[in-house]
């Protein structure tokens, strides 16, 4: 089966279908990390997107559901360079291929991922039509065009939880409430390790709601950028702030700081991937980090705001990934918290988690 | 954090010769070190006794020291130096050994030195194997169950508590020699005691066996405010059993799920922290059991080490560079990252393409050695190749090892064929499945026959433990394979028809012309022209440590089958060098050294440099070294891909050894142009007969020689010379099956083997000259002008290979007349060969007469030795002269001829090859080589031995047992060991003739007859010092069972009645006054005002802007 992916520029590249047929359009985003596949596939905050990975090889290890970060794939395609065509791993139980098709996935390989790659660093992220069906440039970019001229839908209502939903322990010390925007099963394993009762919420949970459901912190979740149903979250969290301790993660740090009054600016090219250091102005220490994002919030509007202060840069091209306001009790991080290893715990959490019983 | 103020000078310690486990990789790290001390602004005081490395050249530390690496002269050179800080986390285990006695010696704190990188307790933490175990359970990382034993009974006693197969490995040891797999008690007793002897503590580690588990490394660095990175994952496609310098790696691992990945980080800087260091980095390997996933620590390498450089040429990332910055108080956030020029170094490599580690073996070198690989390692060097697919980079790692072969078989030189596979009897199936369940050298090879015969994934899986994915990888290259045979055509003139893409998926797998030409029944330029008409062409790609994210200033280039080039070639002026490859046993790092120098001169000359290289181990492969690097296999195919981009002026063949040499007139005939010397020229010199017209026309002598196809031809040549005759191969390196024959049935036999290496070629008779004295002579010519490096005299007699002698420079008993006709002979021959760059005579003398053995119109062996000692960097000079300068320019008119006296002594690999006798003959063994330099003769010899590994006593006990012909020769050193006071023990026909000349004698029975014998007394340490020349070409058995123990018990021998000359002369030297340190920098001063103009040194000369890339 052959496949095509077409950008919003004209520049388009072949290779062969891997999972179902169809056609779909998305922004195209590349990732450079060498392993999690199965993970980034699933990975809310992808939805909608056409995943690209530059690393060559994909599908050695097979996937297990274990590895999923939510129920399923978010994407609108995905495409990659060579598809491993048997798997090995004692933990794998599917091979790459069938979980594509279990997930009525658009995807290709026998791309060249770099060019691909370094094309959008040169002119940016921006969309794609990925197919399997029909080749011919002009209807592709005229399908591209259309697509712009629609107005923009939310994927939340799918991604999110449709109502409250319990998880974790149910009597524990720390009793935390998720806005579920996409929240991803590491954290959610994180906080279970460290004993908390956890709510997620649908993501459009009124203020109102969050607080009477008495939680001692909140969390915004990672998830989708520049969704459209995004808005009415930053316009519910504004009355949070100075009331609940609150720790935004990626698209959560957003909203965060957002209702705090600071704007989003577009990267050229997204940060994704699991090297990027971030450093603390204060010192010469930093941490390695994974990132998932397009946008970042701006550092002007941000030093406007004096409750907050900006605790990390990321080091490659100085923007705000990380932000706290001691007082206000609210930490934001534009990375990922991902956990550093087997059973552990990021140490943001744990920082939230003492940022609770600072009464 | 801003570099420590509080350090001036720093003492860096390299790692001494090129052995077994301990290659150029410490020349890279240390070299990369010096330039990064020197960026800093500290004051840099190195010592390293191989003067064949890039690290000693005197402008790379601002003192530099060539002397043996041991206690007592490092101390020397600390009390003379007084610096501030020691760095030995780049020399390897010998500079990290050597770091930790002048600790533990209390030297170190006696002059106020501080150790930085690693920290004695994080040096002891990580080596000592009992603080290491508890270390690693404190902070609940397992280890294999294993116990230290210091005696054989201790060792038994754990080994029967753990169960077997145990790995017994000594402690403080590099390369893992003398570790080994015991797989029943009497094994166990026996690697036992020959652990305890390798182990310098006296410690062997018996462990529980994780044989065929997963093996993983990782690469990691940590600065001082804790700070830490991962530069790359590792997976050895050869599992545990195999000793990692051994295995195939692949970089990253392929096989490890996210969550396991993130698992071993964890763990990685779990370990490094607990191991504390500070300001630098580390390697950690671990097992890993593919069933449960389980994961036990192997060690850590609290240093750089080859897997460091391997991890650094692999994603762009210099960790030596870098480690040496943090070692000076640097934070990662400080260093920029040079690659992209845009980043820092605290940031972890990530990369889009696969990259695969191959070793090289030289067992055809020993013959008596069993051809198998384990714990214990014995790879002398490595390639690396990259590709987009690890089926690519597979193919073109096995043509980058240079073993002739041009992929994973498919190329004509299969030893078992397609047609005994496709009806295999059961002795094939026995011998394919033997030979992928034990490790080899040819596993690789009999994967594919084993695929082939039909066994299949979970069948070899069973027998290998490789992971079902490598293995799988592979049966697609055989099913490739398959499929374009079906398109072999029967007429090999006739034109191809393979459809293309098929065509462009062979190439995607790393199919080279070669064995498309096979598969295809055609030619090599056939193919070539085929798929170039169709547009099917390598494209190249970077490695930039970023996976495409950022624009990188300064990548290098692999080639590949994409879609899209990002070769970008400069419109400038450029040169392509072409690289030694991987080590091996006659050409290793002297010619990486002299690549380096042409880039270097390239640069000052301000044309673009461009190297083709594929061993990762080398300064000729940093990415600063040229301007453009190309990691890629040298085979006319991959080198011609190149130059069809780059379109350089011209190509640089005379510095990589035989192997850029060999591709002279092949390259030549595809068009493109040989700078330097002609490739006509060169002809002239490699080829026998064209070469025998030559002397003749200059009226030269040369042994009286013929050439021969059949052993009848042979047998007439030597009756017609007379015997003994010297019988070779064409075309060869280090002497490969080379032999002196004394009689016609000897003839017989190794005509079979020479004519077996010279393929093609006819096999070469020379009369052998018995006692001649053999002298090496490198000359420097720009076409016009010839000017002479050095003479230099082998110390052992001829017979014995150039690259196996010591030798002194200057000549120290050849007469004045001699050494006029040498030079006379030299500039006649470099006048008829017209020759543009460097030359290298080989010339035997005897009878006062001088024959010519051989002329190499290429920078030879000893060409890096020869500029240290005159302090002219010839390579850089010819170079310039290749790229049209001449002598008069560069101020090199006249032979320098030193005051001092260096000596360069070779080191032999005997110990890695149990049961290999270790008499010197014209087959090359060396691996490495060291220099002794000092006021005369005799001192600078025994610094070489000295440095060389040779524990040479003042006083003590002395065993002589030598044939007949040598034993009036061996009277008059006796008698001067016994003046010197040493005792003399002797076998009963050595002992007579000593007694007849009034030399007391202690007499030793035959092993056979009597004890103690002379192996109790080895055993006992009560030999220290043996002298024992051999018998003959079979020796008898005593002598060989001597010869081993002395290799055992470390005990200083010598097999020539020369070697033993200079031997005792030295040792009288060392008893009248006491060794003493002095400077390169310092001998170069009295020469520099011998030679009229002073040179251009490397900083004098022109620097193109933005060139510059310190």
């Amino acid at each position: 089966m052959k496949a095509i992916l077409m950008l919003e520029d004209g520049k388009s590249f072949a290779g062969e279908g891997l999972g179902v047929e169809g056609e779909k359009i998305g922004g195209v985003i590349f990732n450079t990390a060498v392993v999690g596949y199965q993970e980034m596939m699933t990975d809310p905050a992808n939805a909608g997107k056409i995943l690209v990975l530059t690393y060559p090889l994909i599908g050695n290890y097979g996937t297990a559901p274990k590895f999923n970060e939510s129920k399923g794939v978010w994407l609108a395609g995905f495409v990659i360079k060579e598809k491993s065509r048997i798997f090995s791993n004692w933990q794998a139980k599917q091979s790459l291929d069938d979980f594509i098709k279990e997930q009525n996935l658009v995807a290709m390989s026998q791309v060249d991922t770099r060019t691909l790659a370094v094309h959008l660093r040169q002119k940016g992220e921006m969309l794609g039509i990925i197919s399997t069906k029909n080749f011919e440039a002009k209807e592709l970019l005229a399908k591209l065009n259309d697509f712009k001229k629609k107005p923009p839908e939310s994927a939340l209502p799918k991604i999110s939880v449709s109502r409250p939903l319990h998880r974790g322990r149910e009597k524990a010390k720390y009793k935390i409430a998720i806005l579920d925007l996409g929240i991803t099963n590491s954290v959610i394993r994180q906080l279970e390790t460290m004993g908390c009762s956890i709510t997620l919420l649908p993501y459009n949970t009124s203020a109102q709601e969050i607080l009477s459901a008495k939680p001692k912190g909140l969390i915004i979740s990672n998830g989708p950028e520049e969704d459209a149903g995004l808005k009415e979250v930053v316009d519910n969290i504004k009355p949070l702030i100075n009331r609940l301790p609150i720790l935004g993660i990626s698209t959560g740090h957003q909203i965060l700081a957002q209702a705090l009054g600071a704007k989003l600016t577009k990267l050229k090219l997204g940060h994704r991937g699991v090297n990027y250091p971030i450093h603390n102005p204060a010192s010469y220490k930093g941490e390695i980090t994974v990132q998932n994002h397009g946008y970042v919030v701006d550092a002007d509007a941000l030093s406007k705001i004096k409750e907050v202060k900006v605790t990390g840069y990321n080091l490659n091209d100085r923007t705000v990934e990380e932000i706290e306001g001691k007082k206000l009790k609210i930490i934001g991080t534009q990375y990922y918290l991902a956990s550093p290893g087997f059973n552990e715990v990021n140490s943001v959490f744990k920082k939230f988690i003492k940022m609770l019983t600072k009464e | 954090m801003p570099r420590r103020k509080d350090i001036k000078k720093v003492l860096m310690i390299g790692s001494g010769p090129i052995v077994i486990g301990q290659a150029c990789e410490f020349d890279y790290s240390g070299s990369q070190a010096c330039k990064a001390l020197r960026e800093e602004g500290f004051f840099t005081i190195l010592v390293n006794s191989n003067p064949a490395t890039i690290m000693t050249d005197p402008d790379m530390a601002n003192i530099t020291y060539i002397e043996p690496l041991t206690v007592e002269m490092v101390t020397k050179i600390i009390a003379k130096e007084r610096p501030d800080a020691i760095l030995p986390t780049l020399g390897g285990q010998t500079g990290l050994n050597l770091a930790f006695f002048l600790m533990k010696q209390g030297i170190l704190k006696k002059y106020g030195v501080e150790s930085i990188g690693a920290s004695v307790e994080a040096i002891s933490c990580a080596e000592d194997r009992e603080l290491f175990k508890k270390a690693m359970q404190e902070i609940g990382i397992d280890v294999p169950r294993s116990g230290i034993a210091t005696t054989v009974e201790q060792g038994l006693k754990i080994g029967l508590g753990i169960g077997f197969p145990l790995i017994l490995r000594p402690a403080y040891c590099l390369g893992g020699s003398g570790g080994s797999t015991a797989y029943n008690k009497e094994e166990l007793e026996k690697f036992l005691y020959k652990g305890l002897e390798t182990s310098p503590v006296h410690q062997v580690l018996v462990e529980q066996s994780v044989l065929g588990w997963k093996e993983i490394e990782f690469e990691v660095m940590r600065d001082c405010v804790d700070n830490v990175i991962m530069i790359t994952s590792m997976e050895n496609v050869d599992p545990m059993g195999v000793h990692t310098g051994d295995s195939i790696v692949v970089a990253p691992s392929q096989s490890l799920t996210a969550e396991e990945y993130t698992n071993f980080v964890n763990l990685s800087k779990r370990i490094i922290r607990r191991v504390g260091i500070t300001g630098g980095g580390a390697n950690i390997q671990f097992a890993q059991n593919p069933d449960n996933g389980h994961i036990v620590i192997i060690e850590v390498n609290p240093r750089l080490s080859r897997s460091s450089a391997l991890a650094s040429k692999a994603t762009g990332f210099p960790i030596a560079r870098v480690a040496t910055k943090l070692a000076v108080g640097l934070t990662l956030p400080e260093v920029m990252n040079q690659i992209t020029g845009k980043t820092t170094s605290f940031f972890e490599p990530t990369v889009d393409y696969c990259v695969f580690k191959i070793c090289r073996f030289t067992f055809e070198k020993f013959p008596r050695a069993e051809r198998v690989i384990n714990t214990s390692m014995k790879a002398v060097g490595e390639a690396m190749s990259i590709g987009r697919n690890f089926k690519e980079a597979l193919q073109k790692g096995i043509r980058s090892i240079e073993i002739s072969r041009f992929g994973f078989g498919a190329d004509g030189k299969d030893k078992i064929t397609d047609e005994m596979l496709a009806k295999p009897d059961n002795g094939l199936i026995r011998l394919i499945k033997d030979k992928i369940r034990i490790p080899n050298d040819e596993r690789l090879f009999y994967i594919r026959y084993g695929l082939k015969a039909g066994l299949s994934i979970d069948e070899i899986y069973e027998l290998s433990r490789i992971d079902r994915w490598f293995l799988d990888e592979m049966k697609e290259l055989v099913e490739t394979e398959d499929e374009i045979r079906k398109f072999r055509n029967n007429d090999a003139e006739k034109e191809i028809k393979v459809p293309l893409d098929l065509l462009k998926e062979a190439k995607k797998e790393g199919f080279s012309d070669r064995q498309l030409a096979y598969l295809l029944n055609s030619k090599e330029d056939k193919v070539r022209e085929f798929r170039k008409k169709q547009n099917i062409k390598a494209v190249y790609k970077l490695v930039d440590t970023c996976a495409g994210e950022f624009h990188s200033k300064q990548p290098y280039f692999y080639s590949t089958y994409e879609t899209q080039d990002e070769g970008r070639p400069s419109k400038n002026k450029k040169v392509v060098i072409l690289g030694g490859g991987p080590n091996r046993i006659g050409q290793g790092i002297e010619f990486d050294y002299c690549c380096c120098h042409a880039a270097y001169a390239l640069r000052e000359e301000g044309t673009d440099s461009i190297m083709i290289n594929c061993n990762p181990e080398t300064v000729s492969t940093d990415y600063d070294t040229s301007d453009r690097l190309y990691f890629e296999p040298l085979t006319l195919e991959d080198i011609l891909n190149v130059i069809d981009l780059e379109k350089p002026i011209g190509v640089i063949v005379q510095f990589g050894g035989q192997t850029p040499l060999n591709l002279a007139i092949p390259l030549r005939k595809a068009g493109v142009h040989i700078l330097g010397t002609s490739a006509e020229n060169i002809d002239i010199a490699e080829d026998r007969q064209r070469f025998k017209q030559m002397l003749h026309k200059l009226d030269l002598l040369q042994p009286e020689n013929g050439t021969a196809f059949t052993f009848q031809e042979a047998k007439q040549v030597a009756e017609k010379i007379g015997y003994p005759v010297l019988v070779r191969p064409s075309y060869v390196l280090g002497g490969r099956a080379m032999e002196i024959v004394y009689d016609e049935a000897t003839l017989e036999y190794f005509i079979k083997e020479a004519a077996e290496v010279s393929g093609e070629h006819p096999v070469l008779i020379d009369k052998f000259l018995e006692d001649a004295i053999e002298v090496d002579v490198d000359m420097i010519g720009d076409g016009e002008a010839f000017v002479i490096g050095g003479i230099m005299e082998h110390i052992e007699e001829a017979g014995i290979h150039s690259g196996d002698s010591a030798m002194a420079l200057p000549t120290y008993t050849l007469s004045q007349e001699i050494l006029d006709k040498i030079r006379e002979a030299t500039y006649k021959m470099a006048k008829e060969l017209d020759v543009v760059g460097l030359m290298n005579v080989q010339y035997a003398v005897k009878d006062d007469k001088v024959y010519v053995l051989e002329v190499n119109p290429r920078a030879s062996r000893t060409i890096p030795f020869v500029s240290k000692v005159i302090g002219v960097p010839l390579a850089k000079l010819a170079t310039k002269i290749i790229l049209g300068a001449k002598l008069k320019d560069l101020g090199f008119t006249k032979e320098v001829i030193p005051k001092h006296v260096a000596v360069k002594e070779s080191v032999f690999p005997f110990n890695r090859f149990p049961g290999v006798d270790i008499i010197l003959g014209p087959e090359m063994k060396s691996t490495g080589e060291v220099m002794g330099i000092d006021v005369d003769f005799g001192r600078a010899y025994i610094k070489s031995q000295i440095a060389a590994g040779q524990n040479l006593p003042r006083k003590g006990n002395v065993f002589i047992s030598v044939r007949d012909k040598d034993k009036r020769a061996v009277v008059f050193i006796a008698k001067k060991l016994r003046d010197l006071g040493f005792s003399i023990y002797a076998t009963a026909g050595t002992a007579t003739a000593l007694e007849k000349n009034d030399i007391k004698v202690l007499v030793l029975p035959k092993i056979a007859e009597g004890r103690p014998n002379i192996l109790d007394l080895m055993k006992d340490g009560k030999i220290q010092l043996v002298i024992n020349t051999p018998s003959g070409r079979i020796p008898r058995q005593d002598e060989v069972k001597i010869r081993s123990q002395v290799i055992l018990y470390n005990i200083p021998y010598t097999t020539t009645i020369s070697g033993a000359q200079a031997t005792v002369n030295g040792i009288e030297a060392m008893a009248k006054k006491d060794l003493n340190v002095k400077s390169l920098q310092d001998y170069h001063k009295k020469i520099k005002s011998q030679i009229p103009n002073p040179l251009p040194g490397r900083q004098a000369g022109k620097i193109k802007n933005g060139k510059n890339k310190h």
